[in-house]
């Protein structure tokens, strides 16, 4: 399991540099990020260094902010591989509420982050196959 | 044509009629309604003393929060049995404001509302479109009633579903349109859209607005959408007082006549609470008389305007309002529905998930009042799913919706965004300009 970040943004200019800036404030690496496409406002999802620190930080900025754990894969960078996983989980029965990636690892293996409800099953499932599910120690 | 008598008497024979009236009044609700009973003793005044219609001025006034103290029958003169009908309308709070009649007083309102569709031009030929909502409010109902008593067919359409409105008034041939005024622009813009030239393919010869205020820029657009010869007049009451029908816009076009042998107007300086002169802007206080369920002696209608007492060309000698100039208090109309910011606030502050400090913003799109209430996330709890402060929205928006009457936006904003106010809040943005 890794730790993400889930901040509350509004739909209009600026509000996603207002975050990325007040992390760079905090000296917080950013590792991964995503925002969806929603009206009038919406949660930015990231993977961060330290994600203790950047829910103090940003909670002592005014943003709303909540941690919680989502699932990371480690995917080798071949054709078929994301749909390996996506595969497993399918055959489990288990639904994802959305799904991101690592861009850069510096020469390692990408990560896909997603989220789902059922986080003891979807690993049990993805263990049982082999897939290498990140640790917070691992990124 | 004019409907009554008692619209041309001299000033004399009228206040001759008030004083009566005034004075049985002022007995009746000592003898029969305790907060009012209270409210004089404490102002030293018994019903005895009211000797002139200067008098008046020693009665203590009735505001709408005695509406809340004693609700919801408190203020009501007669037993449960003799009311026949009951309105209620917005509180300033949780609560409404709920009305009472007995046949009497019903047969005097609609009469009322009869002699005010009269001064708009309305007759017993006319087909008339109701197109307010139905429902507790006044408004319908009354004119629904006046109407019929005019002689007039009544279609009670209620408001919205522009479609059926539509196919009504040409399959109907209806004649006079009931609204508040920016609904009946929208719907005359929509007609245009649709190709339908009033003027030429509709019957349509007469508006009556009320529910909101109609301002003279709206008046102009109003022939505009609906052609020249439409005739639009608008008029005023309240379901305190009764609802519509205290007064009304004649072909003179030159303010509303208040229909005196039923009500006392009076103008006050909403701060020192001072009677102002004749020709003064301040506050309408106005005095129901002759009413049985709900008497109401002085009270603060909120509504800023004056009173002309000219003789009017139209041949009535009762006095006219000017059209409403704007609010002593923060009372909101939206879509012709009275809002409170407490009304607002109350519900909010219910709302866990979100902070104290809340905006207000209203604008008209389309010719229809929009209001978007902004409010500052604070449960981070929400932030799993965008479902779920989805869901807080939709809730926000139904709690309101169930509280107002009124379709609202909302706009979660992220805490501290909202403006922080150190004297009074002001929280209430409002864009409309001249009611356009």
């Amino acid at each position: 399991m890794i730790k993400q970040l889930s901040v509350f943004v509004e739909n209009r200019p600026g509000s996603l540099m207002n975050v990325t800036s007040a992390l760079t404030e905090a000296h917080i690496n950013i590792r991964a990020i995503a925002s969806f496409d929603t009206p009038e406002f919406g949660i930015l999802r990231l993977v961060v260094d330290k994600p203790a620190e950047a829910k103090t930080y940003l909670t002592s900025r005014g943003f709303v902010v909540r941690i919680h754990d989502v699932i990371g894969v480690e995917l080798k960078d071949e054709k078929g591989n994301l749909n390996r996983m996506l595969s497993i989980l399918a055959e489990g029965e288990i639904n994802i509420n959305y799904i991101y990636s690592f861009v850069i690892r510096e020469g390692r293996a990408p990560v896909m982050v997603f989220n789902t409800d059922d986080y003891e099953k979807a690993a049990k499932v993805l263990s049982a196959a082999d897939v290498k599910i990140v640790e917070e120690a691992d990124l | 044509m004019i409907w009554a008598k008692e619209e041309t008497l001299p000033r004399a024979e009228i206040e001759k009629i008030q004083l009566e009236r005034l004075q049985e009044t002022a007995a009746y609700i000592y003898e029969r309604v305790e907060p009012y009973r209270r409210k004089m003793d404490e102002a030293g005044v018994k019903p005895g003393d009211i000797q002139s219609l200067e008098d008046l001025k020693k009665m203590p006034f009735t505001y709408k929060a005695d509406f809340r103290d004693h609700y919801p029958d408190g203020l009501f003169a007669v037993d449960k049995k003799d009311i026949v009908r009951y309105h209620a309308s917005s509180g300033t709070t949780g609560k409404p404001t709920v009305v009472a009649y007995t046949q009497h007083d019903l047969d005097v309102w609609l009469n009322n509302v009869a002699r005010m569709a009269c001064m708009g031009g309305a007759t017993s030929e006319d087909v008339a479109q109701i197109a307010f909502g139905y429902g507790t409010f006044t408004g319908a109902l009354g004119l629904h009633g006046g109407l019929e008593k005019l002689g007039a067919s009544v279609i009670p359409m209620s408001s919205g579903n522009t479609n059926k409105q539509i196919m009504f008034m040409q399959d109907m041939g209806v004649t006079l349109l009931v609204a508040t005024p920016s609904y009946a622009l929208h719907l005359g813009e929509i007609l245009r859209e649709r190709g339908i030239d009033p003027s030429k393919d509709l019957k349509i010869h007469i508006g009556l607005f009320g529910g909101e205020g109609m301002t003279e820029p709206m008046r102009d657009e109003m022939h505009k959408v609906w052609g020249e010869q439409f005739f639009c007049t608008q008029n005023y009451g309240m379901s305190e007082l009764c609802g519509p029908g205290v007064s009304g816009e004649c072909t003179e076009l030159c303010g509303m006549h208040i229909n005196e042998d039923w009500f006392i107007p009076e103008i006050i300086d909403p701060e020192t609470e001072e009677v102002l002169p004749a020709g003064e802007t301040g506050e309408l206080v106005i005095t129901c008389l002759g009413k049985e369920a709900l008497p109401l002696v002085r009270y603060r209608t909120g509504d800023l305007t004056k009173l002309m007492y000219e003789p009017c060309k139209c041949g009535r000698t009762t006095v006219r309002m000017e059209n409403l100039s704007g609010r002593a208090d923060d009372m909101l109309v939206i879509r012709g529905v009275n809002v409170f910011p407490t009304q607002i606030e109350e519900v909010l502050l219910r709302i866990e998930e979100i902070g104290p400090h809340y905006e207000i913003l209203v604008e008209r799109k389309n010719r229809l009042d929009v209001m978007t209430i902004s409010v500052e996330l604070i449960d981070d709890r929400l932030l799993d799913s965008y479902a779920k402060l989805s869901e807080l929205e939709q809730s926000i928006r139904s709690e309101l919706k169930s509280q107002l009457g009124l379709a609202t936006q909302i706009r979660l904003v992220a805490p501290n965004s909202l403006k922080r106010f150190e004297g009074k809040a002001k929280r209430v943005t409002d864009l409309r300009k001249d009611g356009l």
